[in-house]
């Protein structure tokens, strides 16, 4: 074996032995990552157990709620009213123990909240307390299931939209930076101070009750078309207003927002080289502005994707939309805590996930991000 | 001669059409509407535009927003109805006079408490705070229903005696606080060196922010120092219902009641809001009234009294008590206001508002018309399962429900009355000296010395065996009751009245039903349900059992102890126990029937309580999970004849009848995707859970003329003006005129319980009580003789008037001043 053969031999175990060294650092890295990520959704889930039950003070109010509707149903029952003191309190407290008994209040907080922590951590969401789902189930999973297409249609739709609008708009005005469309978008992003559902009250009024174009609010016509085309062009029609009020109240801010920081990309020494080289406006824009950007853009829109299965509770009460904002207004109003539990542990291991997914796509993909001895990640 | 003959046909066909048509309008049955659609609308704002811009025609929730109203009220597209069913009262906490922790609480001295009467304006509260929506109210008695008008005159002296003066007030409180040991210090109340603080609870959801707000600165104006806590429904309920009294945490409440009907016997709510025997609560047990008022108050809640005379010294001396008791302090009666198209009519609970009205399907209306639909929007619906066992019981889904289905006897909307749907007639008797009457003709009360339960009674349910225990066999030494109702229903009851599927209303129906009240409760039916047991435990200490007498037409008999002020009360409750409409809705035996096959395979239960035991969905007829179950359920039913409870159920149905029955509601589920059969003028058409939509439609196969509910579209109630001299001569005496009017026109006589006149001097001292005479409809006479004017002392007076119509339980008063001479 020659010395150059050697040498190559040693060399190419010496690129085995690094691109070993720099898989078991991915592996360690993601194995890291994985468990801090699954400490931190056990310990949020937890936390959620413990401010939904305002750590046990939950129990005395609903205790206590028991307690006052079974009394008020004594008022004007004629067969109480025959009872004296003493069988009117054994009464309520046999339909009391009844009720504490089917919400387990009768187990200590303590071992109820570790329950409910298995329940959700394995996403047996178990049953709710209070709520039932719109079909009428008691199964969490069933609850959160049938809100979530309404949820997703309403927020996907809109902030996608939004999302994309907003980017290319952006990325269109960071090449004419001082236009008059430029100055009247930075003119109009104030606007968003102001929520979507404030926009939406207005809407409502304009379009629904003055010009009577649009409905007021829900999800589809009522009755409800039997005919499937019919159905989707009805639910467009109620999906305009609600989607129309997040523009409002988003897009110009967002557009400000990205526009800003492609103006920041776009004065790069190398996108200036590319200009001097003569590359069309479309050119320069994605490969030297859109690419270089592109990790912050995918975080971004991998957050509002999470972002659309939280619903908003004051837009879809305002819109009447069946969505899961609502629904968790509704539940932490009744304490119910494996629903309150159920939905924020589905949240938490999407953003868990999603974080993790980008964490390992940036230590794959961005030069800019070491892993392991070589560097430390960014 | 063609010309002649073509618009001789042409003549004919119009007049085809004309009488057509015309008897149709005659003919037509059930309910007015063709459509009725639910849609959810959470925002009462946005509910009156969707109404004004013709999107609802009515919105069913109680507004009391005084600038909604004036909205409502402006609108000429807009109409409204009102209710007067909520109240508002200031709960004291009577521990003491030291709590645990050692503070004072001065509303541990009754005399305190009575002090704040005088300390409260109700007038300021009912018109500035609600906006002119509220009625000013002293006393247990709510002011819109019947035992107000009936004790007007006694009340009247408790209302002046008690009204606004804030100067005794103050004289009362701080001798009986100097009494306590506490002194005043720079203004301030203090004991023991420390400032006596009231701690206030002040609900912030509704007007009762404002009503404690106001309360609190009197409190404040009269030496105390008052610690304003806003707290919720959830984080009140510990502190003043469930929390021990004597700890100290609370002084006071704003609390807030509200009826779910016409309540026209109102002799309970003195033990209810005065005594120990109330909520059963802490705060209850806390109470030690005056042992004369207990007792009274006890004797009024057992109906311990035999005649109208003694029932009114009861109430008398009761109401006296009340303000010496003073562990609450009445403030005020609210009226909501129920906004509609102004297109639209509908037969509304003058108690408890559009919502909780029985008879809304079969009084609905558009413009007077046949035919149409109507969107009612709901501010919250299709909440829970439905299941007319234990299903829902949420008030706006009841609504909807109560649409589907009818009872044998229908409560009257504005008296509380019950009036017959599918009854003929009702024998009432009752042991003599029960102090009972009746008013409707469907019902005939005989007073005996004696009521024997026959042996062939049923009195009670062996589940185990299936079959029904005769009083012979659990009463050997025999069995008597205090009242005995003998129910004759409808002779077409098995012909014409139908289920939604198809299925005409048989014998099955009303055995179940009835089986159904027992079995649920015994440890050895195979649907035992331990939440059952409390309330069949109370059922059962009345219960004295029933008898069928006949099957077609079906007459039963029903005997227990219970007694009821109204004979149609009793009647009632001897329909209910028969009727197919049990707690939560319509209950056909067929579909019954897959739910108990259900719940016995322990797959779904009737029950929240036990399906939550059983980790199973609580069952519901109208959508999710529970329906694939049935479906099965009722395949299986159909292949196999199965008839529950056949031992009893099988001498009444016939094979041919169970197989045709599942049939039919097995076509009626692959239309309807549903179960939910009811034999209401409406059925439930669509259902969609997530949407929020309800569509229930026009029922073809009712048996009743729609216009069977005409004329309860809109309370009766009577406006009242009196006219007569400005000055009475003591020794001539004077006539005074007494118009009573309803929309302008004249109240008839017959439709007028009394007109009862009270005469006060100047200082309010009570003079005279009499009854007006009646002259002619819309017309009484109040003649004051020289002997009556002689008793009025010289100078201002007063008449004051309360008219207590019979068509409705809402009384009205009307009052003229004048001067008395020598």
């Amino acid at each position: 074996m020659s010395a150059a053969s050697v040498a190559d031999a040693q060399l190419a175990q010496k690129r085995r032995r690094n691109a070993l060294d720099a898989w078991l650092r991915f592996l360690r890295y993601a194995t890291v990552r994985a468990i801090t990520l699954g400490l931190v959704v056990v310990v949020a889930v937890y936390l959620t157990v413990l401010i939904a039950n305002m750590g046990g003070k939950v129990d005395q109010i609903r205790l206590a709620q028991i307690e006052e509707e079974i009394g008020l149903s004594f008022l004007g029952n004629p067969q109480v009213q025959m009872m004296s003191v003493e069988e009117r309190a054994a009464y309520r407290d046999q339909l009391v123990q009844l009720e504490v008994k089917r919400l387990g209040l009768d187990q200590p907080l303590l071992v109820r909240s570790f329950r409910y922590l298995k329940q959700g951590l394995t996403l047996n969401l178990g049953r709710s307390e209070e709520l039932s789902s719109d079909s009428g189930s008691r199964q969490v999973r069933y609850i959160l299931l049938e809100r979530l297409p309404a949820t997703l249609l309403l927020w996907g739709t809109a902030q996608i939209l939004l999302f994309f609008l907003a980017l290319f708009t952006a990325l269109f005005l960071s090449g004419r930076y001082g236009s008059i469309i430029d100055k009247i978008v930075v003119a109009l992003a104030p606007t968003s101070a102001a929520p979507g559902w404030f926009y939406g009250i207005f809407f409502i009024l304009i379009f629904a009750a003055v010009l009577g174009w649009l409905p007021f609010g829900g999800i589809v016509d009522a009755p409800v078309p039997d005919n499937r085309w019919e159905y989707a062009l009805s639910v467009l029609r109620h999906l305009v207003l609600p989607t129309a009020a997040q523009f409002a109240s988003g897009l110009f801010l967002l557009i400000y927002s990205w526009r800003t920081f492609f103006l920041i990309y776009s004065s790069e020494d190398y996108v200036e080289m590319a200009r001097a080289k003569g590359l069309k406006r479309g050119a320069v824009e994605r490969r030297y502005i859109l690419r270089p950007t592109l990790p912050y853009i995918i975080t971004n829109f991998a957050l509002l994707l999470i972002s659309v299965w939280t619903g908003g509770i004051i837009l879809e009460t305002v819109f009447n939309w069946p969505g899961l904002g609502r629904l968790l207004y509704s539940a932490i109003h009744l304490y119910d805590t494996p629903v309150i539990v159920g939905s924020t542990v589905l949240y938490a291991y999407l953003l868990a996930a999603t974080v993790f997914l980008l964490d390992i796509i940036y230590a794959l993909v961005d030069p800019r991000v070491r892993v392991g001895t070589e560097g430390r990640e960014s | 001669m063609k010309v002649r003959i073509s618009r001789i046909v042409l003549l004919v066909v119009m007049l085809s059409f004309i009488v057509s048509a015309g008897s149709s309008a005659a003919v037509r049955t059930g309910a007015w509407v063709d459509e009725v659609v639910f849609v959810e609308e959470t925002d009462p704002n946005k509910a009156i535009a969707r109404i004004e811009a013709g999107e609802l025609d009515i919105y069913t929730l109680g507004i009391a927003q005084a600038d909604l109203v004036k909205q409502i009220q402006s609108s000429p597209k807009l109409d409204y109805e009102i209710s007067f069913g909520s109240y508002n009262e200031l709960t004291l906490n009577p521990a003491g006079p030291i709590f645990d922790n050692g503070k004072l609480n001065p509303f541990a001295v009754p005399a305190i408490r009575e002090a704040l009467n005088w300390l409260i304006d109700r007038d300021y509260i009912s018109a500035e705070v609600f906006g002119g929506l509220g009625v000013a109210r002293y006393t247990p008695l709510n002011t819109a229903f019947p035992d107000y008008a009936r004790y007007a005159d006694v009340i009247r002296q408790l209302e002046l005696k008690y009204a606004y003066d804030p100067a005794k007030a103050k004289e009362v409180i701080t001798a009986e606080m100097q009494k306590l040991g506490a002194a005043l210090v720079n203004g301030k109340w203090t004991y023991k060196g420390e400032q006596v603080t009231l701690i206030f609870l002040i609900r912030p959801e509704d007007e009762r922010r404002q009503v404690g707000d106001y309360i609190a600165s009197q409190l404040e104006t009269v030496g105390f120092v008052v610690d304003r806590q806003y707290k919720t429904s959830a984080e009140a309920a510990p502190l003043w219902n469930a929390g021990d009294p004597k700890l100290g945490q609370w002084h006071l409440y704003t609390g807030g009641w509200t009826s779910t009907l016409v309540n026209r016997d109102l002799a309970d709510n003195f033990s209810f809001f005065h005594t120990k025997r109330g909520m059963a609560s802490p705060l209850w047990m806390a109470y030690e009234p005056d042992p004369t008022f207990d007792k009274v108050a006890e004797r009024l809640s057992n109906g311990d009294f035999s005649t109208a005379d003694e029932r009114r010294e009861l109430f008398a001396q009761a109401l006296e008590m009340a303000f010496k008791d003073s562990v609450r302090i009445w403030l005020n009666d609210r009226i909501s206001i129920w906004p509609r198209s102004a297109n639209v009519t509908m037969a509304t609970d003058v108690g408890a508002g559009m919502s909780a009205s029985w008879i809304w399907g079969l009084t609905i209306r558009r413009d007077e018309g046949i035919g149409g639909k109507v969107s009612i929007g709901n501010t919250g619906m299709l909440v829970e399962p439905w299941n007319p066992v234990a299903g829902t019981n949420w008030l706006y889904d009841n609504m909807i429900i109560r649409g589907t289905g009818e009872t044998g006897v229908m409560p009257d909307p504005f008296t509380g009355l019950y009036r017959p749907q599918r009854v003929e007639k009702a024998e009432v008797y009752h042991l003599e000296g029960l102090p009972v009457m009746k008013s409707l003709d469907w019902v005939d009360l005989t007073f005996v010395k004696e009521i024997k339960v026959p042996g062939d009674t049923w009195v009670d349910w062996d589940a185990k065996n299936q079959q029904f225990i005769p009083a012979a066999q659990k009463y050997p030494e025999g069995l008597s009751a205090k009242t005995k109702v003998v129910v004759h229903f409808a002779k077409n009851l098995f012909t014409d009245v139908k289920w939604h599927d198809g299925s005409t209303l048989s014998m099955g129906d009303i055995l179940l039903r009835l089986i159904l009240s027992f079995d649920r409760a015994k440890p050895e039916s195979a649907i035992y349900d331990e939440s059952a047991v409390p309330d069949f435990e109370a059922f059962m200490q009345t219960f004295k059992g029933v008898r069928i007498i006949q099957t077609n037409p079906l007459v039963v008999e029903y005997y227990t102890d219970t007694v009821a002020l109204d004979a149609e009360y009793v009647a009632e409750d001897a329909v209910y126990l028969f009727w197919p409409y049990m707690a939560q809705g319509p209950a056909s035996w067929h579909a019954l029937a897959l739910g108990i096959k259900a719940e016995t395979a322990k797959e779904l239960a009737f029950s929240k309580s036990k399906a939550d035991l059983l980790k199973v969905e609580w069952m519901n007829y109208i959508a999710g999970p529970s329906l694939n179950i049935l479906n099965r359920h009722m395949e299986a039913a159909l292949a196999e004849t199965y008839l529950p409870y056949a031992g009893i159920l099988g001498k009444y149905v016939s094979a041919d009848e169970i197989t045709a029955r599942y049939n039919n509601i097995k076509n009626w589920y692959a239309s309807k995707r549903h179960f939910w059969l009811g034999t209401g003028a409406l059925y439930l058409d669509q259902v969609r859970t997530v949407e929020k939509i309800a569509v229930l439609k026009r029922f073809e196969a009712f048996p009743d003329a729609a216009d069977k509910w005409a004329g309860f579209s809109s309370p009766p109630i009577a406006s009242v003006q009196v006219v007569g001299a400005n000055q009475v001569r003591r020794s001539a005496g004077a006539n005074f005129t007494v118009n009573v009017t309803f929309d302008g026109e004249p109240y008839a006589v017959k439709d007028v319980d009394f007109v009862k006149y009270m005469v006060f001097d100047s200082r309010d001292n009570l003079v005279l009580v009499d009854e007006a005479t009646a002259v002619k409809d819309g017309e009484w006479r109040i003649s004051l003789s020289a002997a009556d004017a002689a008793k009025i002392p010289i100078g201002t007076a007063r008449i004051e008037l309360a008219v207590s119509p019979i068509a409705v339980s809402i009384p009205a008063f009307g009052n003229i001043q004048f001067v008395v001479l020598p």
